[in-house]
């Protein structure tokens, strides 16, 4: 089948979105972490100035976008993954749809409140 | 059908729940930091101040060994999920751990040079 | 009349075909199957056996969900109704998919009652109570129709995975308090192919038509491995 098999929804219900949703966030938020990682490095010049001039960029407003998508990585795979962890230990394994639902309800809000802050923060 | 008695299997797994768990608190009181209230904390000199103070440094140290594991640890259950990654299932193991060890040395030798 | 798409194969190429079929109330996506096979085509080829859920034989994909063929009612499904071979399995004529890798997956969770005392010659009754059959008990329910291992984002991905339908199996006589071979299944669902594999996609209990649950068992199971290992582990 090969790895196409992660991405068929067709007649499937919105657990496997949730599968495929953790799987693409969590790809991206590894990526993300060697970014930064590199991205820390300008910390190593001791003026501040590779470092100012960098951070110039990731606050400013034309940056916010991937911000606010990479915020919606971070929360979606921490909120979905507790529910897994939940479903792991075998609690509430009979309310998953409930859950599902729930869960990604709280995704959404935490993802726009955390989207509203940063976007006040940048001077909207 | 192999069945070889796997121990990095089991510890990996309750390591990722347990790594997973710790994250959620320790990434949001990061992003706390750094985002929610003002982004001063992210000046220059801001930053130099706070990894200063041995609270934060040990927090950004708990941190960044709890984020790496489960970054790559988890790269190393989606590779394994696959035909080709199963067949070098030993190479897959060795390489997603020793870059999880590369990152978190690097991330440490970051912390304690600044 | 329903028009019935039906994804054909035969050895060579892949196809889609179409035919008529007057549905009448009640009728099931098999029968009309088998009226194909008698008045159009009848190089048709599907698997099927008790026409009454119960075999296994006839899981297929029915309007891109897996289903039984003899339990799904055509009338429910609209006018038209798409007929696909189960993923995940290699087809070997139109509907019908190899299985003999699912059966040896099975085999190898050995699911069977282990007992230590093992006596053919005399043998003993072994009891058990109400509450000790309903540790375990939906999970007998399991035909091995593959509907589960179908949707497993797991064995899409990975040849060797035990899937589903193993896994809970193991589990099945694991949790029966007459078996005593706890140990060794749990070596074999240690395996890397076994529990570990499992992301929690939950599909598998949302197809399953007998609602065995194989999402729970394979966590229960994996609980059970875990803990087993450390345990293990902890006494050297």
């Amino acid at each position: 089948m090969g790895v196409s098999g992660w991405f068929r929804f067709k007649g499937r219900s919105l657990f496997s979105w949730a599968f495929t949703f953790q799987r693409l966030t969590g790809v991206v938020l590894l990526i993300y972490l060697l970014a930064h990682l590199t991205y820390l490095s300008t910390l190593l010049d001791k003026t501040g100035a590779t470092y100012e001039s960098m951070i110039a960029i990731t606050v400013s407003r034309q940056f916010l976008v991937f911000d606010i998508l990479l915020v919606l990585c971070g929360v979606f795979h921490g909120v979905n993954g507790f529910r897994i962890i939940l479903h792991e230990f075998g609690i509430a394994y009979e309310y998953r749809k409930p859950l599902l639902a729930i869960f990604t309800v709280i995704a959404v809000v935490v993802w726009l409140y955390a989207s509203y802050i940063m976007y006040s923060l940048t001077g909207g | 059908m192999e069945s070889t008695k796997s121990v990095m299997e089991p510890v990996a797994w309750i390591f990722q729940m347990l790594t997973g768990l710790v994250m959620i608190l320790l990434v949001t009181l990061h992003f706390y930091v750094t985002h929610m209230t003002s982004h001063e904390a992210l000046k220059y000199a801001e930053v130099a101040s706070r990894v200063a103070q041995p609270e934060f440094k040990a927090l950004y140290a708990a941190l960044l060994l709890v984020v790496s594991f489960h970054a790559f640890n988890g790269l190393r259950a989606i590779l394994l999920d696959t035909t080709a990654g199963m067949r070098k299932k030993g190479a897959v193991s060795a390489l997603t751990m020793l870059a999880f060890l590369l990152a978190f040395i690097y991330g440490l030798y970051l912390l304690f040079s600044i | 009349m329903v028009r019935f798409k039906i994804r054909r194969y035969d050895g060579k190429k892949s196809y889609w075909q179409s035919f008529e079929v007057p549905a009448r109330r009640g009728m099931t996506v098999l029968e009309a199957l088998y009226y194909i096979k008698e008045n159009y085509d009848s190089s048709l080829a599907f698997r099927a056996s008790c026409r009454m859920g119960i075999c296994g034989s006839c899981a297929m994909k029915i309007n891109d969900k897996p289903r039984l063929a003899c339990e799904t009612q055509v009338l429910t499904l609209g006018n038209t109704v798409k007929v696909e071979p189960l993923d995940n399995f290699k087809v070997i004529k139109d509907l019908i998919t190899e299985f003999d890798g699912f059966f040896e997956k099975h085999k190898a969770v050995k699911p069977y009652l282990i007992r230590k005392d093992d006596n053919y010659a005399e043998p003993k009754e072994l009891l058990q109570s109400p509450e000790e059959l309903n540790e375990y008990y939906v999970f007998t329910l399991c035909i091995k129709c593959g509907a589960c291992y179908s949707v497993c984002p797991a064995a899409a991905t990975l040849d060797e995975c035990l899937g589903p339908a193993a896994m809970t199996a193991a589990y099945r006589f694991c949790a029966d308090s007459r078996d005593e071979g706890q140990k060794e299944r749990y070596e074999i669902a240690s395996s890397s192919n076994g529990v570990w594999r499992c992301h929690l996609a939950m599909e598998c209990s949302e197809v399953c038509p007998k609602n065995v649950e194989p999402a729970k068992a394979v966590q229960l199971l994996r609980r059970k491995t875990a803990f087993s290992i450390l345990k293990s582990l902890l006494r050297w």
